[in-house]
């Protein structure tokens, strides 16, 4: 089997995608200038002296590669230095931001994954009836609304004109609801949540419909039939593994676009999640918690790349020697 | 014909066998957005127990919509409008979802034209044969995986507990069509409708299929109908041969008739189109074999009377007006052709 030496080459690839963004970044972040002189430099009182020491203090005064190999070291160890503005260690940080945006995000795309499954199977199977236009319709509607006016449109209903679920934070500041942290916590999710599972259902069924449209024709499913299996077993069993197939690169995707547009998710719900946390950090230009999110954002996604590629080689054998 | 000759046994007064499955003025349109598509277009024939029904006809003249037909999986937007299918004696289009299912691939089974298309890519050839023994006898999958075995190994597939673990990419097309044939036999059925099933493979692998079919169907005292269009292949597998046009039957007799005293004028221009064993074709000379001039009607507007008249070296203006209905000729021999006797629907 070369399916240990395929993920242990993905893994490979994955380590090397995270190396060079680190070195992308590094350069990048070493092109806006001494951080020190931009922090400070507004300050009265600034003498090139005090310049001098303080860039000593925090290890500004070596050359470019001592201090991207000091840093590697550092961020190898999950140690991403301290916020300037939190004052707070950016890894403490980053997990805790980073849970709470996985916290929609997972559970999101889980939903819509399940709920896209359903409606693509009920639209393929009856193909061209008005049902499946509908589904077509509604789907290329849901997919080109952009996901922050679902966002607004959601809290206008369900905040503002009904008022029962709450419509920013990830807990309530005073009394919890039913006094748990867990339902509370639940309760607030539900908006953020129906935001993206609209966005990411929509896409993924467009996507998995045609797919399954696709498969449904082919020879082994009328040959499945002819062999007297039943109907269910010819739909999920044969034609839905298959049509999942193209679907499965698109969900590494789909978590990608999904964590690009966190900063907007999280704003619309105030939530504190890395998306809003980010805003934060370039707008204060808190460099270890910017570097600090990047890293960890390009490591979500090779990660997620690396999960759909080994998913990948579960469900297609025929990769498996590619 | 109250005849008192009936035997207990045998309750048909007729000394002819019982037909295993019966097609009767069988009519399968596709319902497009351009209008009806006729397919199939009352097509009658019928299939002897242990026999080999070889159908054969240009492409596109109905031949796999009505196999199809006989399992009742048409593809949409095609349905079966008209006709009986009488298998054992019961009409199969009167039957329920639920007990059509449980017909298909026990009963009746099929072998498909594609062997690269028609298995299953991502499960492997053990999973995707036992599944279906699974299911209809309610075999447990060691049983299951047991008999697929055997299987694998009687239609020659050497070393079959390891390709139980192969996957169809991981097979030849000689093989996988192999595999598709053990897939069609699993359950025992009475009857099997190839179509096609040699046609995507390699010259010299179709005669070592053809042979395996020939044996198997010998050996399981099976029906089968063998779709081709191919002279060859039925004239070495058939005993009874119908040919179709354009959604309808031209002919059928048995093998040595249509051979030696084909009657319907399109069966007689298939025959002289084929290739023959006893002259020598050089490469040049082979494009020189004569052929049908023409190609055959749009099923989307049949032309009025004869489907084939526009091709048709014998045909008189009447064909232009009158549908030839087959009738019998001869005992088992029936031609629809209005210069062979045939009585016609006027248009
Ligand atoms: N999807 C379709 N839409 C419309 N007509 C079709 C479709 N598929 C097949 N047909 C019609 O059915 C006829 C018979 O097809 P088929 O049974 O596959 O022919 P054969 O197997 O003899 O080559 C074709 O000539 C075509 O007119
Ligand atoms: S009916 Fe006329 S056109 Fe048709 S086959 Fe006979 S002679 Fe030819
Ligand atoms: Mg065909």
């Amino acid at each position: 089997m070369g399916t240990a030496r395929y993920i242990a080459r993905r893994l490979i690839f994955s380590a090397c995608l995270i190396l060079g963004v680190s070195v992308i970044l590094f350069a990048m972040i070493n092109a806006i200038g001494n951080p020190i002189e931009i922090l400070l430099a507004e300050r009265p009182g600034m003498t090139d002296e005090v310049i001098e020491s303080v860039s000593r203090y925090y290890g500004l005064d070596g050359s470019v590669t001592d201090r991207y190999f000091t840093w590697l070291w550092a961020i190898l160890r999950f140690d991403f230095g301290t916020s300037i503005i939190y004052n707070q260690p950016v890894s403490e940080m980053l997990v805790t931001y980073g849970l709470e945006t996985l916290k929609i995000q997972i559970p999101a795309i889980l939903i819509a994954l399940v709920v896209s499954v359903l409606i693509s199977v009920m639209a393929a199977t009856r193909q061209y009836s008005r049902l499946d236009f509908g589904v077509i319709a509604g789907a290329m509607l849901g997919h080109s609304l952009p996901g922050f006016f679902i966002g607004i449109l959601l809290i206008l209903v369900f905040s503002y004109w009904l008022g029962i679920l709450p419509s920013y934070g990830a807990y309530s500041t005073r009394n919890m609801l039913m006094n748990s942290t867990l339902i509370d916590g639940l309760w607030h999710m539900v908006l953020p949540v129906g935001m993206l599972v609209f966005f990411n259902t929509a896409t993924l069924t467009l996507l998995m419909r045609s797919s399954l449209v696709e498969v449904l024709r082919q020879d082994f499913i009328t040959a499945a039939r002819a062999s007297g299996l039943p109907e269910r077993r010819v739909v999920f069993g044969h034609a839905l593994r298959n049509a999942f197939i193209p679907v499965l690169t698109y969900l590494g995707i789909l978590f990608g676009v999904m964590l690009g547009t966190a900063p907007v998710t999280e704003t619309v719900f105030t939530w504190p999640g890395l998306g809003a946390l980010y805003i934060m950090a370039i707008q204060q230009l808190d460099y270890p918690l910017i570097m600090g999110e990047t890293m960890i954002i390009t490591f979500m996604l090779v990660g997620a790349t690396l999960l759909t590629d080994i998913a990948y080689v579960a469900i297609d054998p025929r990769i498996r020697l590619a | 014909m109250l005849s008192t000759l009936a035997s207990a046994a045998d309750p048909t007064p007729m000394a002819a066998p019982k037909p295993l499955i019966e097609v009767q003025d069988l009519k399968v349109h596709f319902f497009t957005r351009d209008g009806v598509v006729r397919a199939v277009d009352g097509v009658d024939y019928g299939v002897n127990p242990g026999e080999t029904l070889g159908i054969v006809g240009e492409s596109g003249s109905g031949k796999t919509v009505s196999s199809l037909a006989m399992l009742r999986l048409v593809p949409p937007p095609a349905r079966t409008v008209g006709g009986r299918i009488l298998f054992e004696g019961e009409d199969l289009l009167t039957r329920t979802p639920k007990q059509m299912a449980a017909l298909r691939g026990r009963r009746i089974a099929m072998i498909f034209q594609n062997p690269a298309t028609s298995l299953n890519p991502i499960y492997s050839i053990g999973a995707q044969l036992s599944e279906i023994l699974v299911w209809h006898e309610k075999a447990s999958r060691r049983q299951a995986e047991e008999r697929v075995a055997e299987l694998l190994n009687l239609v020659g597939i050497t070393d079959p507990l390891t390709r139980l673990r192969q996957f169809p990419h991981e097979l030849s097309g000689g093989m996988k069509q192999r595999v598709g044939i053990a897939r069609a036999l699993l359950c025992n059925p009475a009857l099997v409708l190839a179509d096609e099933p040699t046609t995507a493979l390699d010259v010299t692998i179709q005669a070592q299929i053809l042979e395996l079919l020939a044996d198997l169907q010998a050996r399981f005292h099976m029906s089968m109908v063998l779709v081709t269009h191919d002279m060859g292949v039925v004239a070495r597998m058939a005993n009874r041969i119908t040919v179709m046009y354009a959604g309808r039957v031209c002919e059928t007799a048995d093998a040595a008739t249509i051979f030696s005293a084909p009657q319907h004028p399109y069966t007689r221009a298939l025959l002289e189109s084929m290739p023959r064993i006893d002259q020598s074709y050089s490469r040049g000379a082979r494009q020189k074999l004569p052929t049908i001039a023409g190609r055959p009607p749009n099923l989307l507007n049949p032309p009025a009377g004869c489907r084939f008249h526009d091709r048709c070296p014998e045909a008189i203006a009447d064909c232009r007006r009158i549908l030839p209905v087959e009738t019998a000729i001869a005992p088992g021999h029936t031609v629809s052709c209005i210069r062979r006797g045939s009585p016609g629907i006027a248009a």
